[in-house]
């Protein structure tokens, strides 16, 4: 009985000791993203863009002096670890906002912390429409914004660009099984109709499954003309060359989830020929954005993909505000909430960000191709 | 528990929310512990009463969670009416599940619980219509204690009326939960049906030789262990107001298990310490890790490599109870001991 | 299209069956599920790419040597964790093993970093990819037929091993008892490790396999196959070897047709339901025996 004592006693004062914030020096931002399981990769990504865009903070000396320190948090991508998280940075006074979450999921059990508790976060890659919905506190003050693009709005552009430029018929789709992959689908269903596209068939996949081959022999038989990857790279370019092997010779497209240059790498040359929105393209930038994209390749050694680089925006942005109004959660929510019109937009490398009444970032979206092994812009844009 | 240390450990729980180092944090914290001794408490009584290996609680806990979460969503009741509807609905998918299953032994009871699990978070995911399958169920609303027909039928001007918001009143409602398992499953051990388990567990064969009817009994604890996972998973909805079938996966299980036998099997005790360390263990390695300068991609690696120690060094859990082999079991190590002591004073 | 679907069962039916192996001789001889299996499995495609990549040896080479790190391996995690705590209660051991599947997930994406990999194209033979045969509308390439043979050769090597070596009789002998092994003077640890070597070797084989097959291979790989694997060895009845392998397969087909006919996004269901009918029917499995109870 006295060791029950002992280890209750233990684990009660690690707590505690968990408990009071250290020194305030430096000014923290909170990245809370899946760094292990399944997910961890994205969380890869996210961190590698907000490291490069602190780095380049400190490197000019910070804000007044105080630098700028990441706290990384790992989530899994987990909801039940999200809202822990969420709790963690919400007693961490020292920590202004966040960049995270990356999983919808995630972000959405941890939304209800942020808001009552009042801690500005910016999602670079969190697509889920629900968001917008429940990121408001009593006073109508949206605590948590996005620096992407809602599912919707990609998926009605993709019905859109394949009907109207790539001359598409009847599309396949193939999606994954979570909320992205289920919110860009029913988006491009539903606008499908309306552009003269008939979706002749539709299959879903587990996130982690390596073999597709059942569903694309399905889907095969239908005899479509296009094939619509609704998910991420990982299992996309699986996807891709597996349609390859099963003799199904279509052009495929996606959304932002396929840009990665890991797609070309796990696809080969079952790549070619694939189209994807982004929100911005790599050649036509501005030259912010060419020395972001040389110095990302640089430092990691790969080709930037758009989760790094909307992370690194929505830092930046979150940055500029600390800089702006100070290291003040209140205040630093006043200042992005106020960002609603292009003047007082961030001009970023993804482009120039402003969020609308719900926190939703609005952005023109790009369409890139991979020809040869390499991601080039689309020949033609739709605007 | 002896009462003389259970009780001042239930004193500093109460006093803790009020001091004033107690932050959210270190609550939220605390009331997860308190969410996964539920669960252990409930998955105990499978494995270290019965002596079955069950794989799948989490699909109990998501059927109560998943319960609640829409019963609250749909018709707005109270989480005091939705606790016996959620409790009632997972001990029926746990007759259903263990009536017919029941009777298999061992490692192959442990997969058609497994399979059950994970057809349930399947099925959590896929059915789009009922659950928003995986874009996941948000704005439940919080538990709310509503007294006002009373206080109204008194005086019309009161209004007792009080939603909980903030971690403290949930602290308090999740150590009121954990006191009523606990509270049950005491009187359970020591009741006829209690002692019908541990005969089950001990010896099967010599259990029915005494007229003790092997599959009712295991199916009532089987129920009566989804019941609680249930119980467990309808507080959970209500508590982080948003659900997601990844919160069922797999894995749920496993650590809930890795609680039981930790903390050590058959001992309710145990579920309670295990429990602790383990949700504990990854919170304090979230701290630990990047003071030590470690990135925080290292954290599981130190918790399988802390759950592998743990095992090494006490391979019947904390707080042993069954027995292992011959002079190797605990109980009776325990009363050699205390007769050789004896023997000495004597 | 039936034809088609069969084909890509017996495929992921064949890689299920070879890390079902591992699982059930494990199991038969110390009645534990190997969790860590699965990360065995990976561990061994990931060891294959970094031979290959790193060392810059031919793929015929970077096999086998992976092979016998995974072999290694497999004996170091039961000198490590297992035996120390083989008197315990068995659920201890089970959780060891959980224990280890986490640990060593983690330490190859410490390691390995979580980004999924290709698997290194220059070394793969360009006839891999190449049609062997087709029949109807199925194409065959020359990669399936070198995962059929693998599989199929390894499996009678496997059969042979056990039924007619002396450390093969050992092992059966294990299975059985171990007190009256130790009696008559067998080696019992000598004979697990044994046990372990042949296990892992073969389940990274697997993840070679895979690898080269999906052309992919991340951290988290293990995970899946080895839940699946472990079901595929239940369904077979688990302890026994071609009760693994045809459980295995008959998984593998489940699965496919499963996806291809029933619904896409009850894939992994129909296997579980099939699972859970063949064993509420056939309480030990395909070709387990009737189970005396020991407990």
């Amino acid at each position: 009985m006295k060791k029950i004592v002992q280890i209750l006693v233990a684990a009660a004062m690690t707590l505690l000791l968990a408990g009071p914030a250290m020194a305030e020096e430096p000014i923290k931002i909170a990245v809370p993203s899946p760094f292990s399981g399944g997910a961890a990769a994205y969380g890869d990504n996210v961190k590698a863009g907000v490291a490069m865009k602190i780095a380049e903070v400190n490197e000019a000396g910070g804000i007044d002096g105080r630098m700028i320190e990441a706290v990384y948090l790992d989530e899994m991508c987990e909801p039940k670890e999200a809202a822990t998280v969420a709790s963690k940075i919400a007693q961490d006074d020292s920590i202004i906002g966040g960049v995270g979450h990356l999983c919808s999921s995630a972000h959405l059990a941890a939304l209800p912390t942020y808001v009552r508790k009042g801690i500005p976060m910016i999602s670079p890659t969190a697509t889920n429409v629900t968001i917008s919905e429940k990121n408001k506190d009593r006073d109508g003050r949206v605590w948590s914004f996005r620096d992407v693009y809602r599912d919707d709005y990609q998926g009605k552009f993709l019905a859109r660009y394949v009907s109207e430029v790539l001359g598409l018929k009847k599309i396949a789709i193939f999606y994954e099984n979570n909320d992205y992959g289920i919110g860009l689908k029913d988006a491009f269903s539903g606008e499908a109709g309306n552009v003269g596209l008939e979706v002749v068939g539709s299959e879903g996949y587990m996130k982690g499954t390596t073999d597709f081959t059942p569903q694309l022999t399905s889907l095969k038989s239908d005899n479509p003309d296009g094939l619509f990857i609704s998910g991420y790279y990982n299992e996309g370019a699986l996807i891709a060359n597996q349609a390859k092997k099963l003799g199904m010779d279509v052009i495929k497209f996606g959304a932002d989830g396929l840009d990665n240059v890991d797609y070309i790498n796990l696809a080969k040359d079952a790549a070619d020929g694939t189209y994807m929105t982004v929100p911005f393209l790599a050649d036509a930038a501005g030259e912010d954005a060419q020395v972001f994209i040389a110095k990302f390749k640089e430092e990691t050694g790969r080709d930037v993909d758009w989760m790094s680089a909307n992370a690194y925006d929505a830092a930046g942005m979150l940055i500029a505000a600390i800089r702006e109004v100070g290291a003040d959660r209140a205040k630093v929510q006043e200042y992005l909430a106020a960002m609603t019109t292009p003047e007082k937009g961030y001009q970023g490398v993804t482009g120039l960000t402003y969020f609308d009444e719900h926190g939703d970032a609005q952005k023109a979206a790009y369409v890139k191709m991979v020809k040869d092994g390499e991601f080039i812009p689309a020949p033609e844009q739709l605007n | 528990m002896k009462l003389k240390i259970a009780l001042p450990i239930l004193a500093a729980a109460c006093l803790f929310p009020f001091l004033p180092f107690a932050s959210e944090y270190a609550l939220h914290v605390l009331t997860l512990v308190m969410v996964y001794m539920i669960l252990a408490m409930g998955l105990n009584i499978v494995p270290g009463f019965c002596g079955l290996l069950d794989l799948g609680f989490v699909g109990f806990y998501g059927i109560g969670a998943y319960t609640a979460g829409l019963l609250t969503i749909h018709y707005g009741l109270s989480f005091w009416v939705i606790v016996p509807l959620a409790a009632l609905n997972g001990a029926l998918w746990g007759v259903l599940l263990g009536a017919p299953t029941l009777r298999l032994t061992g490692d192959y009871f442990a997969i058609v619980t497994f399979g059950f699990s994970e057809l349930v978070v399947l099925f959590l995911t896929n059915e789009i219509w009922l659950t928003r399958g995986p874009l996941g169920l948000p704005g439940i609303d919080p538990v709310t204690i509503d007294l006002s027909f009373i206080s109204k039928a008194l005086n019309p001007a009161w209004d007792w009326y009080y939603m909980f918001d903030g971690e403290t009143p949930y602290y308090f409602l999740a150590m009121l939960l954990v006191l009523a398992v606990y509270a049950i499953l005491r009187r359970l051990e020591d009741s006829r049906l209690g002692r019908a388990w541990y005969a089950i567990r001990e010896d099967p064969l010599a259990a029915s030789s005494c007229g003790v009817n092997i599959l009712n009994y295991k199916v009532i604890a089987f129920a009566i262990s989804a019941g609680i996972g249930a119980v467990g998973g309808c507080f959970f909805a209500r508590w982080t107001l948003f659900l997601s079938p990844d919160m069922f996966k797999f894995w749920e299980s496993f650590l809930v298990l890795c609680m039981v036998v930790l903390g050590g099997l058959g001992n309710i005790n145990g579920a309670l310490i295990g429990a602790t360390i383990l949700v504990a263990l990854g919170e304090v390695l979230r701290v630990v890790l990047p003071e030590l300068g470690l990135p925080v991609e290292t954290r599981f690696l130190f918790y399988g490599l802390i759950m592998i120690l743990i095992m090494r060094f006490k391979p019947s859990g904390f707080l042993p109870r069954i027995a292992a082999t011959g002079m190797d079991n605990p109980v009776i190590k325990d009363l050699k001991k205390r007769l050789d002591r004896e023997r000495a004073t004597a | 299209m039936l034809e088609q679907q069969l084909v890509n069962g017996l495929t992921l039916g064949v890689i299920y069956a070879l890390i079902a192996v591992g699982y059930t001789m494990v199991y038969g001889v110390i009645e534990l599920i190997n969790f860590a299996h699965g990360e065995i499995y990976m561990l061994g495609a990931f060891f294959c790419v970094s031979f290959i990549t790193v060392v810059g040896l031919p793929l015929w080479v970077a096999i086998p040597c992976a092979m016998i790190c995974c072999a290694l391996l497999g004996i170091a995690i039961d000198i490590f964790a297992y035996r120390p705590i083989r008197k315990a209660h068995r659920l201890a051991a089970l959780i060891t093993a959980i224990g280890m599947s986490i640990f060593l997930q983690n330490l190859a994406m410490v390691i390995w970093g979580s980004r999924p990999r290709a698997f290194p194209q220059e070394a793969v033979p360009a006839f891999f990819s190449e049609q062997a045969f087709a029949f109807s509308d199925v194409t065959i390439t020359w990669l399936h037929l070198f995962i059929f043979g693998i599989t199929f050769s390894m499996m009678i090597g496997l059969f042979l091993i056990i039924s007619k070596t002396r450390v093969g009789t050992a092992m059966r002998a294990l299975a059985q008892n171990r007190t009256c092994c130790q009696l008559m003077g067998i080696n019992v640890n000598r004979v697990i490790s044994f046990t372990f070597v042949l296990g892992s070797a073969m389940g990274a084989m697997a993840g070679i396999l895979v690898a080269l097959f999906y052309n992919t291979l991340y951290p988290t790989m293990g995970y899946v196959a080895g839940v699946k694997a472990f079901a595929a060895a239940v369904l077979g009845g688990i302890g026994s070897v071609p009760g693994a392998m045809f459980g295995g397969i008959v998984l593998g087909i489940a699965e496919a047709l499963g996806a291809g006919y029933v619904s896409s996004l009850y894939r992994d269901g129909v296997a579980y339901a099939v699972l859970i009918a063949v064993i509420i029917f056939r309480p030990s499995g395909i070709l387990g025996k009737a189970l005396v109870d020991k407990a």
